[in-house]
C-alpha cells in the first residue's frame, strides 16, 4: 500500500469541501476565498506531478495501490502516464479560472462545494487504473454536474440537467455491465478475476471477435455520449447552454475530454480488434459530426448554443484523430484536447462575461461592441483564431497533427475534415462580426470593458495558446511514449482464438470468486524521477 | 430439548422478553389512563438496550451450524447475518420514533413492543431449517406489521392501511400454509434439507409456487405487491419506515432458505420463474414511482423496485447470488431507513409533512438532516459513492455469473429510469426553499439515528471490504 501525491489530487479538493462546509454560509466572500485557494493548492500539486513526470516513459507512474475489496479483486489503483498527464494538468488550471470567474451569487457555499466535488471526480477519472474505481470517479462526477446545472442553471435548467444526466447514465451503466464482463473473461485468461486494467491487459483475453464487438460497442458508446459523437449529441445544447457559463467551461472543457480519455484508455487497449473493425465507422460519425456541428453552430441565433455546436465539432476533429490509430493522429487528439479545454473554455467564459454585462444571450442584440470594449475584442479575436487553428496558436498545432494522421490513413476523411476547418472559420467569424463589428448598437454604448478579476482569468489561458502553439514538445513529448506503445499494441492481431475461450462458459464451470493476487507491476522508483 | 437449544436462541428470546416487559411497564407508566401518549416513555430505551443486547447475543460466533429444537431451528452464518440486519432496523427504528410518537400520541408501549416482536418474526425467518419455522416467523413478522399500519387509531388513512394490509396479508398467509401441505405432500416432510433431496413433481412444484406467493407478498414482489403503496401511505411514518425494511429481511431470509439453500437441484426451473418476476417487478415498481407526488408512495413503489433488485440475487443463486443479496438487503435497510427517517423530522400543520414539495429548501433550514437524505436518495438510485453501487455491482455481477444477461440489462435499465425520480427529490432538498409551513422538528434521537444511517450507508460504499468479505465468508461456509 503507497499513498502519494495522486491520492492527495484526489483528496485536496474533497478536504477543501468539507473546510468550505464548516463556513458560516452568509460569509460569502469566506466561502469563495476557501474554494479559490483549494483550487489553486490543487493546481500547484498537479503543477508539480506535471514536472516530474518523466517523459519517453511508456508506462504509469506515481503508481498507488491500496487493498479495497479484494474478496472480488476490486483495488484503489491510480497512476498516470502519458494519456492522462496534461489532461490531469488541464483539470487543475480550469478549476481555479472557473472559481474565480463566477461569483455566483445565489447559494455561494453550495456551489463551491459542488464545483471541489466535480474536481475530485475528474480527478480521479483521469488517474483511477481500476476499471470499478474508475466507474466509480465517472459517476461520481456526473452527480454533482447534475445539480450544478439543475439548481443555477438557466430558466430550463431542470429538463436539462435531467435529460443530461439519463443520457450518460444510460450509456455507463451498459459500460459497467460490459466491465463485469471483461472481469469475467479476464479471470478466466489471467486464472483469478479482478478489474484491473494493467493486470487485465497482461494477458491476451482471448474474446470471440463476436462478443468482441458488443463489449467495445458498450464501452463506446458510454464516451460517445460524454464526448458527445454525432448522433448522441442531443444533450448538449440544452445542457451547454442552460448550465452556468462557467459550469459550461467545464462541460466542454472537461467532462467532453473524459469521453475521449475513456476510448483511448479502454477501447482501444482492451478490444484492439474491435477498435480497428469499428474504426471507419468512428472516423465517419467523426466526420458527420465535424460538418454537422458546424454547419448548425452557423445558424445559431444564440451565442452559447452556437459554441455548444462548435464544441460539438471540435470533439470529431478528435474521435477522428483517435481512431486513425496512427502515432501523428492520436497525438494530435491528446493535445487537441487539452487545446479544445483551453480555447472552448475561454469562448465560454467571454460569452459568460457578455450575457453578465447585458443580461442577452442572442448575438442580434450586440453589435459593433469592439468600439466600446476594445480590449475584450481582441482577447476575443485571440481565442477564436485559435480556436479556427491559425498558425502560431495551440489550435493549429493540434489539427494540422490530426489532419496529418489522417491523411496517410483515410486520405478522403482528411479531406472532408478540412472542409470543417473552413466551416469552423465560417461560425467563428460569424460571430466575431455579430458581436463586435457593424455599427454599434445604441443600448451598448456604456458596456464596461474586461475587469481586473476578468483580466485574471482570461491571461493565463491566452499565454496557453500561444505557448502551446509555439512550443507544444513538453505536452507532446510526455505522451509520445505512451502513444507508440499504446497502438503497437493495438495493431498487434490478438491471438488465434481457442474454441473454447468464450463469454459464456458452460453452466458449472463458473469461477469461484476468491481472493485475487494482482500482477506485480514494477513501479517507479522516486529517486529515478528527474 | 436442553438449555443449550435456549442459549442458541438468546437473540429472539431477548427481543420477546423485552416485548412483554415493555408493555408490562408501559401499563405501570399511565396507569389507568385511557388517554396514552404524547408524553416521553421510558419503553424505547428498555427497547433499545434490548436491541443492542440481542444483537451482541448475535454477534457470538456460532459454531456453525447449529441445529436445535428437533431440527426446526438452525444457527448459522445466514442466521447470524439477518440477526444482525434486523437488530440494526429495529435499533434505528427505535431511535427514530420517540419524537413522532409524542407529537402525534401515539402508544408508545404497544408501539415498541409490536415491533420488537416483528424484529423476532424476521430474525426467526432466518434461522428456519422447516418450512414450519418459516411459516411461524413469518407469521410473527407480519402480525405486528398489520397492528402498526392501523396504530394511528383517529387516522382513518391509517385504519384503513391496517385492514388492507391485513386483508391481503392473510390471503398470502393462507397460500403459503397451503404450499407447505402440498409440499409436505409430496416430499412427506417439511424439513427443508430433507424437501432439497426429494425429486422435482408437479405437486412440489406447486407447492414451492404457493410457498413463493406468501414470501412475494411479505417482499412486495410484482404482482403481489398492490398492498405497499396504500399501507406505506397510510401507516404512521416511523411505522412504515420499519415495515418498508423488516418485511424485506424476513421475506428474503426465507426465500435464500427456500431456494438457493434447499433447491439448488431445481435451479434452472425456479431460477427461469424468480427472473422473470424480478424483471416484472423491478419495472413496474419503477415506471410506478416515476409519476408519484407523494414521497411516502415514491419510496414504497421504490421499495417494490428494491425488491426486484435483492430477487436478482436469489434468481442467479449460487454462493455469489447469495451473499449479493444479503450485501444489498444491508444497504437497502440502511438507505431506506434514511431516507424515511429524514420525513420523520417534519411536519406539515399537525401533519406529516409527505408531499415532494413539502421538501423543498430543507438544505437551508436543516442541512444535515438535507444531507442525509441526499446520501440515500443516491444511493436508492445506486450512484457511487454509497452502499447502493457497490450493492448493486454484486448484484449484476452475480446475475452474469449466472449468465442472466437479461437480468442484469434490464436491472440497469430500470435502474437508470429510477435515477429520474430520486434525483428530482433531491434536487427539491437542494432547491430554493418553498412556501408551504413545514416545521423541522429535530430530536437528538433521531439525530443520532440518522447520522448512524447515512455513515452506513457511505461506509458500505466506500469502504465495503469488510462487511463483504464477513458476509461472503458467511455464505461460503456453509458450502
Amino acid at each position: 500500500m503507497n499513498i502519494g501525491i495522486l491520492t492527495g489530487l484526489v483528496l485536496l479538493p474533497l478536504a477543501g469541501a468539507l473546510s468550505t462546509a464548516a463556513i458560516d454560509a452568509r460569509a460569502a466572500r469566506a466561502v469563495r476565498g476557501v474554494g479559490l485557494l483549494t483550487a489553486a493548492l490543487v493546481f500547484a500539486l498537479a503543477a508539480v506531478m506535471w514536472t516530474r513526470f518523466a517523459a519517453g516513459v511508456a508506462g504509469l507512474q506515481f503508481e498507488e495501490r491500496a487493498a479495497w475489496v479484494p474478496g472480488i479483486g476490486l483495488g484503489y489503483h491510480l497512476g498516470v502516464d502519458g494519456l492522462s498527464v496534461n489532461l490531469v494538468a488541464l483539470v487543475a488550471l480550469l478549476f481555479p479560472l472557473a472559481l474565480a470567474a463566477a461569483p455566483v451569487r445565489d447559494r455561494p457555499k453550495a456551489f463551491v462545494i459542488t464545483m471541489l466535488l466535480l474536481e475530485a471526480g475528474l480527478f480521479g477519472t483521469f488517474l483511477a487504473q481500476d476499471m470499478i474505481l474508475f466507474y466509480v470517479f465517472w459517476e461520481a462526477m456526473l452527480i454533482p454536474m447534475y445539480f450544478l446545472i439543475g439548481l443555477w442553471g438557466g430558466p430550463g435548467r431542470a429538463a436539462a440537467a435531467i435529460k443530461f444526466f439519463l443520457y450518460t447514465m444510460a450509456g455507463s451503466v451498459l459500460m459497467l455491465l460490459a466491465i463485469i464482463a471483461v472481469y469475467f473473461q479476464g479471470g478466466r485468461a489471467i486464472g483469478a478475476p479482478t478489474f484491473d486494467l494493467p493486470a487485465l491487459l497482461a494477458h491476451p483475453l482471448g474474446l470471440s471477435g463476436e462478443t468482441e464487438a458488443v463489449l467495445f460497442a458498450a464501452f463506446a458508446a458510454a464516451f460517445a455520449i460524454k464526448m458527445p459523437v454525432w448522433p448522441l449529441h442531443t444533450w448538449l445544447p440544452d445542457a451547454y447552454a442552460e448550465a452556468p457559463p462557467v459550469v459550461t467551461v467545464l462541460l466542454a472543457g472537461l467532462m467532453a475530454k473524459a469521453g475521449a480519455y475513456g476510448l483511448l484508455r479502454f477501447c482501444l487497449p482492451l478490444f484492439p480488434d474491435a477498435s480497428r473493425a469499428f474504426g471507419p465507422l468512428l472516423s465517419t460519425l467523426a466526420l458527420v459530426g465535424i460538418l454537422y456541428g458546424g454547419a448548425v453552430a452557423w445558424t445559431q441565433g444564440d451565442m452559447r448554443r452556437l459554441l455548444a455546436y462548435g464544441s460539438m465539432s471540435h470533439m470529431g476533429f478528435i474521435l477522428l484523430g483517435i481512431f486513425t490509430l496512427d502515432v501523428t493522429g492520436v497525438q494530435g487528439s491528446l493535445i487537441q484536447m487539452i487545446n479544445h479545454g483551453v480555447s472552448t473554455g475561454a469562448l465560454f467564459l467571454l460569452a459568460g462575461f457578455l450575457i453578465e454585462r447585458t443580461g442577452q444571450a442572442r448575438t442580434d442584440a450586440y453589435g459593433g461592441a469592439a468600439g466600446v470594449i476594445p480590449a475584450f475584442a481582441a482577447v476575443a479575436l485571440i481565442v477564436v483564431v485559435s480556436s479556427l487553428a491559425l498558425p502560431g496558436t495551440n489550435g493549429f498545432i493540434g489539427e494540422f497533427l490530426i489532419l496529418l494522421g489522417t491523411f496517410q490513413v483515410r486520405p478522403g476523411a482528411a479531406v472532408a475534415a478540412t472542409m470543417g476547418v473552413v466551416v469552423a472559420a465560417a461560425y467563428l467569424l460569424a460571430f466575431i462580426g455579430r458581436v463586435f463589428h457593424g455599427p454599434l448598437r445604441d443600448d451598448l454604448r456604456r458596456l464596461p470593458d474586461l475587469r481586473a478579476r476578468e483580466y485574471a482569468v482570461l491571461i493565463p489561458l491566452v499565454l496557453a495558446i500561444f505557448w502551446a502553439g509555439l512550443y507544444p514538445h513538453p505536452l507532446l513529448s510526455r505522451s509520445e511514449a505512451t502513444v507508440t506503445s499504446l497502438l503497437a499494441r493495438v495493431a498487434r492481431t490478438q491471438p488465434a482464438q481457442r474454441p473454447s475461450a468464450r463469454l459464456q462458459v458452460s453452466r458449472g464451470a463458473a469461477p469461484r470468486l476468491q481472493p485475487v493476487r494482482t500482477q506485480p507491476v514494477v513501479s517507479r522508483k522516486p529517486e529515478l524521477l528527474p | 430439548m436442553t438449555w443449550e437449544h435456549f442459549s442458541l436462541i438468546a437473540p429472539e428470546l431477548i427481543l420477546t422478553v423485552a416485548a412483554c416487559a415493555v408493555l408490562l411497564l408501559d401499563a405501570w407508566e399511565t396507569g389507568p389512563s385511557l388517554d396514552v401518549g404524547g408524553r416521553p416513555s421510558s419503553a424505547a430505551w428498555v427497547s433499545l438496550a434490548a436491541v443492542v443486547l440481542s444483537a451482541a447475543a448475535a454477534m457470538h460466533p456460532a459454531r456453525s451450524p447449529e441445529v436445535a429444537f428437533a431440527g426446526m431451528y438452525v444457527r448459522d452464518q445466514i442466521t447470524q447475518i439477518i440477526d444482525l440486519s434486523a437488530a440494526a432496523a429495529a435499533g434505528c427504528g427505535v431511535l427514530l420514533s420517540p419524537g413522532y410518537l409524542e407529537r402525534f400520541r401515539l402508544p408508545a408501549g404497544e408501539y415498541y413492543a409490536l415491533l420488537l416482536l416483528s424484529a423476532v418474526g424476521a430474525m426467526l425467518m432466518g434461522a428456519s431449517r422447516d418450512l414450519i419455522t418459516l411459516f411461524v416467523g413469518l407469521e410473527i413478522l407480519s402480525f405486528p406489521l398489520y397492528l402498526l399500519a392501523a396504530l394511528a387509531r383517529r387516522s382513518v388513512r391509517s385504519q384503513e392501511a391496517g385492514l388492507k394490509y391485513l386483508l391481503l396479508g392473510a390471503f398470502a398467509t393462507a397460500f403459503f400454509i397451503y404450499g407447505v401441505a402440498l409440499v409436505y405432500g409430496a416430499a412427506g416432510t417439511t424439513d427443508l434439507a430433507r424437501i432439497g433431496q426429494t425429486a422435482a413433481s408437479p405437486l412440489l412444484n406447486i407447492g414451492v409456487g404457493l410457498v413463493t406467493i406468501g414470501l412475494a407478498f411479505e417482499a412486495a414482489l410484482v404482482p403481489f405487491h398492490a398492498w405497499a403503496p396504500d399501507v406505506y401511505e397510510g401507516a404512521p411514518l416511523p411505522a412504515a419506515a420499519f415495515m418498508s425494511v423488516i418485511a424485506k429481511a424476513g421475506a428474503f431470509a426465507g426465500l435464500v432458505r427456500v431456494f438457493p439453500q434447499a433447491l439448488p437441484h431445481l435451479a434452472p426451473a425456479w431460477g427461469q420463474m424468480l427472473s422473470v418476476m424480478a424483471v416484472i417487478t423491478m419495472v413496474t415498481g419503477n415506471l410506478a414511482a416515476l409519476s408519484q407526488s407523494n414521497v411516502k408512495r415514491l419510496l414504497a413503489y421504490s421499495s417494490v423496485a428494491h425488491a426486484g433488485y435483492l430477487l436478482i440475487g436469489v434468481a442467479s443463486g449460487g454462493e455469489a447470488g447469495t451473499w449479493a443479496v444479503f450485501y444489498y438487503l444491508a444497504v437497502y435497510t440502511a438507505m431506506n431507513l434514511g431516507a424515511f427517517g429524514v420525513l420523520i423530522l417534519l411536519e406539515r400543520r399537525g401533519e406529516e409533512a409527505d408531499r415532494i414539495e413539502d421538501l423543498a429548501g430543507l438544505v437551508q433550514r436543516a442541512p444535515w438532516a438535507a444531507a442525509a437524505l441526499v446520501v440515500c436518495l443516491v444511493s436508492l438510485a445506486g450512484l457511487p459513492p454509497t452502499g447502493g453501487f457497490i450493492g448493486k455491482l454484486y448484484l449484476f455481477q452475480a446475475a452474469l455469473l449466472a449468465h442472466r444477461t437479461a437480468l442484469a440489462l434490464v436491472a440497469v435499465l430500470t435502474s437508470v429510469i429510477s435515477i429520474y425520480y430520486y434525483l428530482r427529490v433531491a434536487s427539491v432538498v437542494l432547491g430554493p426553499v418553498g412556501t408551504t409551513a413545514v416545521a423541522v422538528r429535530r430530536n437528538v434521537p433521531a439525530g443520532i439515528a440518522l447520522a448512524v444511517l447515512a455513515a452506513g450507508v457511505l461506509w458500505l460504499g466506500v469502504l465495503p471490504s469488510a462487511p463483504t468479505s464477513f458476509i461472503q465468508q458467511g455464505v461460503h461456509v456453509l458450502k
